[in-house]
């Protein structure tokens, strides 16, 4: 693990051998493997945390049913009226559920000593301690056997009493699935294995797995339609925004003098460097009912209203402006510096040439951004598809779920709503989609833009 | 080139698309500190009390200073856990003999342009499960991570630029690969890795999506949850101070953003999201 076996043999290179011999304790930080190895570890642990896991658990929490109401760890068992009504309706154990769910009473050790506690006569605990293991179904039977014992208590009394024994399992909740069947066999000692098993099941409250997901997914008309609202913004925000007005922009600043150009670059960069946040806010200012708007198109006889909710259209007019804006930034800086890459002798030629604009434009400035063209709407398409933020702070889907976009939904589904029930489950159905989608572009974008070949071969090894 | 062309139609074509963002940004100073009667754009005086927030917390929200300290503690720490996990991984990627060092490569490459968002409902649960939701350092972490293969593969395009005599030069001294990395290569690189420690700082700072889902309540909630949960609240629907919290949000992104340009739009334009 010397230097010297790194270092390459043919050329001036040679010379490292007469490296001093590094210091036995470092002997790993002086190797090019040992050292790589130590310096990608960070970045390796943080690749595996924070992508490979997600990846893989994305795909796992797709095939649960997990949501606010089944909570994310384990589950408890519930005896619930929803639970009791699954057990009558799905396992057609109307009998079973009709017992667990009324009140029951067993006279039983716990109790007396709780009637000790209360202070009650001790003829009377004596009297209930004779019908030891006893249990009644309702509480008129119970408090008549407590009523005919020879020190009869008054009313309050057989009250109190009767409440120490009773022993309902109605919305009784355990931690494990030994606690409720020790429990349900206290009240029913004949319990059959189905039973058992269709019990555990109807009352447990934890997540469970299910391909549910997926069905629900494909057969849902609500997936259609985000998924159309998903492809026409993304195609719309491309199209008119992130390739097209960038070109704009990149071609006109290209015909200006560089001063104003320069300008024209910041003015339109400050969409990408403003937190989206604020950004989406001085929209609002121009789009809201009091706003910029409203108030400079009433002096035009038009009414007042919050344009970027008062229908679908104009939602989506302010949804592909907003993401449009912040877009267009980065196919101008990309062409720009493709364009400025253009031999000047070229545009010279066709100068002298008398070449108009526009031609100059379609035979020189055109073909040399094929390729920058080429990867802003690789690289975009997979932006736009996951974008959340703009969209979300804006319209939030709205108005009614017209601008919902698939990201949006994600999120609306698993992550925040209005009604407060998460479906951790079906959100994460829904973002394996955009996962899938992610891994299998970037990989086909790896291959397109050839990255391999940025990789200069170390030069000190070989 | 342009010399028989006229460029003020341009330069007019292009004010006038540009109008409705210059105007957003002239108002977003303008409305802060004055008022305007209604109906009008036109301000009729000067005034201040749109910053009172910042000497008066309003009631049921955590005062602005805790939010803004939240956001510097965040945007510091993820954009110092880049550069360090960056500055040491791009050297092996840009430098060293490591097994499937073309397979780190790719996988950079790879990570940088998948949507990391996508995995927000799995990372959610995860912190849940393992008692870092709504915790700084969970958010963090995230924040980092995502941001880091962006910073990877920046940081290997500038040690690419190190000549590689500068380390021939070292082991010839009988210095380490560690020593050399860490006392002559390093220093190449300073500038890079400022840029990068501005760039990261700014992600950091305008980060809304992660801390909202990750950690959005009350003690770690960062400016812009605050803010965007000042603008949500419908009962008091304030522009001006919505604005005034919004100027006081973006003005070390603006400031930082006029004082270095050059180091970050070639940072911005080498591709990051949105």
């Amino acid at each position: 693990m010397s230097a010297s076996r790194d270092i390459v043999e043919s050329g001036p290179a040679r010379i490292g051998t007469r490296a001093a011999p590094a210091r036995p304790r470092f002997a790993w930080l002086n190797s090019s493997k040992g050292l790589g190895l130590v310096l990608i570890m960070p970045a390796l642990l943080l690749v595996i945390a924070f992508f490979l896991a997600p990846v893989i658990l994305t795909g796992v929490f797709a095939f649960t049913n997990m949501s606010t109401a089944t909570g994310i760890t384990g589950g408890a068992y519930q005896i619930s009226p929803g639970a009791l009504r699954v057990l009558t309706d799905r396992y057609g154990m109307g009998e079973l559920a009709e017992r667990l769910g009324q009140p029951t009473y067993v006279v039983d050790e716990q109790g007396l000593a709780a009637l000790a506690e209360m202070e009650i006569d001790q003829d009377i605990i004596d009297g209930l301690k004779r019908r030891l293991g006893e249990t009644f179904s309702s509480r008129r039977d119970f408090e008549r056997v407590i009523r005919d014992l020879p020190t009869r208590p008054n009313t309050r009394t057989v009250k109190r009493i009767s409440d120490a024994f009773s022993r309902s399992l109605a919305n009784a909740r355990f931690a494990s699935a030994g606690a409720l069947m020790s429990a349900a066999e206290a009240i029913d000692p004949e319990l059959t294995d189905d039973e058992k098993a269709a019990l555990r099941e109807a009352t447990y409250t934890g997540w469970s797995w299910t391909t549910d997901n997926f069905r629900r997914l494909i057969t849902s008309p609500q997936t259609m339609r985000i998924l159309f609202n998903t492809i026409f913004f993304v195609a719309a925000t491309l199209l008119i925004f992130n390739t097209g007005f960038a070109m704009l922009l990149a071609i006109a600043t290209h015909y200006i003098p560089d001063r104003p150009a320069g300008i024209f670059r910041i003015i339109w960069f400050l969409p990408r460097i403003s937190p989206a946040v604020i950004y989406v806010l001085l929209w609002k200012w121009l789009a809201w009912d009091t706003g910029f708007l409203s108030a400079f198109l009433d002096n035009f006889g038009i009414r007042p209203r919050n344009w970027m909710l008062d229908s679908a259209f104009n939602a989506w007019v302010f949804v592909i402006l907003i993401n449009g804006f912040v877009g267009a930034s980065m196919g101008m800086l990309i062409f720009a510096s493709a364009i400025k890459a253009i031999p000047q002798s070229l545009f010279h030629a066709a100068s002298v040439d008398g070449a108009y604009r526009w031609q100059q434009i379609r035979h020189i400035i055109l073909p040399h951004l094929k390729w920058p063209i080429l990867f802003v709407t690789c690289y975009q398409t997979l932006s736009l598809l996951t974008s959340i933020e703009q969209t979300l702070l804006s319209t939030d889907g709205g108005p009614g779920g017209a601008t919902e976009i698939w990201s949006l939904a994600i999120y609306h589904t698993a992550l925040n709503n209005y009604a407060g029930n998460l479906q951790y489950g079906y959100g994460a159905a829904m973002a394996l989609v955009l996962v899938v989608i992610g891994i299998v572009l970037s990989l086909l974008y790896l291959r397109l833009f050839n990255y391999r070949a940025l990789i200069i071969k170390p030069r000190i090894e070989h | 080139m342009t010399g028989h062309l006229k460029t003020w139609p341009i330069i007019l074509a292009l004010s006038i698309l540009s109008a409705p963002l210059v105007l957003m940004y002239a108002y977003l100073f303008i409305d802060t500190v004055t008022n305007s009667p209604p109906g009008s754009f036109i301000p009729n005086e000067f005034t201040l009390e749109h910053w009172a927030f910042l000497w008066h917390t309003p009631p049921g929200r955590p005062s602005i200073w805790r939010v803004t300290f939240n956001s510097l503690l965040f945007a510091a720490s993820t954009s110092l856990l880049v550069i360090v996990v960056s500055s040491m991984a791009g050297y092996v990627l840009s430098r060293l003999n490591v097994p499937a060092r073309g397979f780190f490569l790719a996988g950079v490459m790879v990570l940088h342009a998948f949507p990391a968002i996508t995995l927000i409902v799995a990372i959610f649960l995860v912190l849940q499960m393992i008692g870092l939701y709504n915790t700084l350092i969970g958010v963090i972490l995230v924040k980092a991570a995502i941001d880091m293969p962006l910073g990877i593969w920046l940081m290997k395009g500038f040690y690419d630029t190190v000549p590689w005599e500068i380390e021939m030069a070292g082991i010839q001294d009988g210095a380490s690969r560690f020593t050399v990395w860490r006392k002559l290569v390093l220093p190449q690189v300073k500038p890079g890795i400022f840029a990068l420690w501005l760039f990261a700082f700014l992600l950091g700072w305008s980060e809304f999506i992660l801390p909202q889902v990750l950690a959005p309540s009350g003690d770690v909630q960062v400016l812009s949850v605050y803010l965007a949960s000042l603008i949500a609240d419908d009962n008091n629907f304030d522009m001006a101070l919505f604005k005034s919290v919004g100027l006081f949000y973006i003005a070390p992104v603006l400031i930082l953003f006029f004082v270095f340009q050059n180091y970050l739009m070639n940072i911005y334009g080498g591709g990051s999201k949105g």
